[in-house]
């Protein structure tokens, strides 16, 4: 079932394409306000890229949440869903998944122009930096799609997401930008392990709040 | 319904509450000992540090209360967690105010990212969001259940928060309430007579919340 489940969310992605699209020119809207807005040496540029990094993909992700939510309201899809006699965990679980690969396809694509067009040294161990990046996807689609889940029938959706969602993905957004920061300055693992347990304490305690705690969130 | 202060029990408790808040702000102005550096600005910490305090127990009785909801299915916890909610809000703000107040004579600045400061910005304006979610409406049954779950997932976020603004800056670790346990006696029972008055006051007034929650729900009812 659960592969069913992400089976139709990649089979509406990749017939609208609508929510990686979005994604991938939002991002280079906010690349390019960045790069004209911050009109500094390289040096400083550099130190501040992993923080800008992030905050671009934050950006994007809400975006790109509230779609793959906003999908089912049309024709009132989400109820039909629901309607079925599966287990509502997993439509949580199928949401993370899809959510995760939509978003890290987005990524590894900006990742060439966000480092271009801030004409910034690409991180000599790039394999790395997009490897923990993944990692840290997880953890922030765990979050995003539980809060997506939540607010996807109220009014004002597009308002309440980032709303409740920002502060509840600070720790995220701290450990990512100082993770991602580390592996840019080739500081060994020992350094930034404290930041990879935060992230991963989140997969596990988001994930397992999102599973457990869905059925209550979709129930009409 | 009874007006809630005709309740004896209530009244007796509101008498209680008012008599004792009344010594503790004289205990604080009068009776308090000045520490060296930091004179006045030191006495604001027997208010900022209890309404921490309520302000983190009002969010623990919204979680607690969220899961009771989804467990009873009882709509009682929904209106106890609504005003938990509200209170711990309140007394949130208080700390964000009185925060920057006894830093800026102290730390010479009015805001730094201390962890326990950072933690209540985040939960003050995650629970502004929370009280939006609420008021924008929709299916009331399930607007309950999934404030149940931001109840929730507020509260277990908080080490994570916590720890994660800890480390981030590892060189911002003074806070009050460390130091306050290394004060003499006399500046420490005053303290703790204020943390006792500040959550009987809030047990109060989440009774009182509570009584205006039902009445609201039956107004509601009856139109």
């Amino acid at each position: 079932m659960l592969f069913s489940l992400i089976k139709k969310e990649l089979m509406m992605e990749f017939r609208s394409k609508q929510i990686i699209l979005s994604m991938l020119f939002f991002g280079l809207a906010i690349i390019l306000i960045f790069a004209l807005s911050s009109n500094v040496s390289r040096v400083i540029l550099s130190n501040y890229a992993p923080g800008m990094f992030w905050l671009m993909n934050l950006f994007i992700i809400v975006l790109g949440v509230h779609r793959s939510f906003a999908y089912e309201k049309d024709f009132d899809a989400f109820s039909i869903l629901i309607s079925n006699p599966i287990d509502r965990g997993l439509i949580f679980v199928a949401k993370w998944v899809s959510g995760f690969l939509f978003i890290s396809v987005t990524q590894f694509v900006i990742f060439v122009p966000f480092f271009k067009l801030l004409l910034l040294e690409f991180p000599e161990n790039t394999l790395l930096f997009l490897s923990t990046t993944l990692f840290i996807n997880i953890a922030i689609m765990a979050v995003a799609n539980l809060i997506s889940g939540i607010v996807l029938r109220s009014k004002f959706s597009e308002i309440l997401l980032p709303l409740l969602l920002f502060p509840l993905l600070s720790p995220i957004a701290i450990a990512a930008t100082k993770i991602s920061k580390s592996v840019i300055s080739l500081q060994p693992f020992a350094m930034w392990n404290e930041w990879f347990l935060i992230i991963a304490s989140i997969i596990v305690i988001f994930g397992l709040a999102g599973y457990a705690l869905f059925d209550y969130v979709v129930e009409e | 319904m009874k007006l809630f202060f005709q309740n004896k029990k209530n009244l007796i408790l509101l008498i209680i509450v008012s008599i004792l808040f009344i010594v503790n702000l004289i205990n604080i102005i009068f009776f308090t000992p000045m520490i060296a550096d930091q004179h006045w600005a030191q006495k604001i910490f027997y208010v900022h540090v209890p309404s921490a305090w309520v302000g983190f127990l009002g969010y623990f009785i919204v979680m607690i209360s969220g899961f009771m909801l989804l467990i009873k299915n009882d709509i009682k916890w929904d209106d106890t967690a609504l005003a938990a909610a509200e209170i711990g809000t309140f007394f949130m703000a208080l700390v964000l105010i009185t925060g920057p107040i006894w830093a800026k004579p102290i730390w010479g600045t009015t805001w730094i990212w201390e962890p326990r400061l950072t933690t209540t910005l985040i939960l003050f304006l995650y629970y502004m969001g929370y009280f939006m979610f609420r008021s924008f409406g929709g299916n009331i049954e399930r607007i309950r259940r999934q404030a149940a779950v931001l109840g929730i997932i507020a509260f277990i976020n908080v080490p994570i928060i916590f720890l994660s603004v800890q480390f981030w800056d590892p060189e911002i670790q003074s806070h009050p309430q460390v130091e306050m346990a290394n004060q003499p006696p006399e500046i420490l029972y005053s303290f703790l007579f204020s943390l006792s008055v500040f959550t009987i006051m809030f047990i109060l007034m989440l009774k009182y919340k509570v009584h205006l929650i039902n009445l609201k729900n039956l107004s509601n009812k009856n139109v």
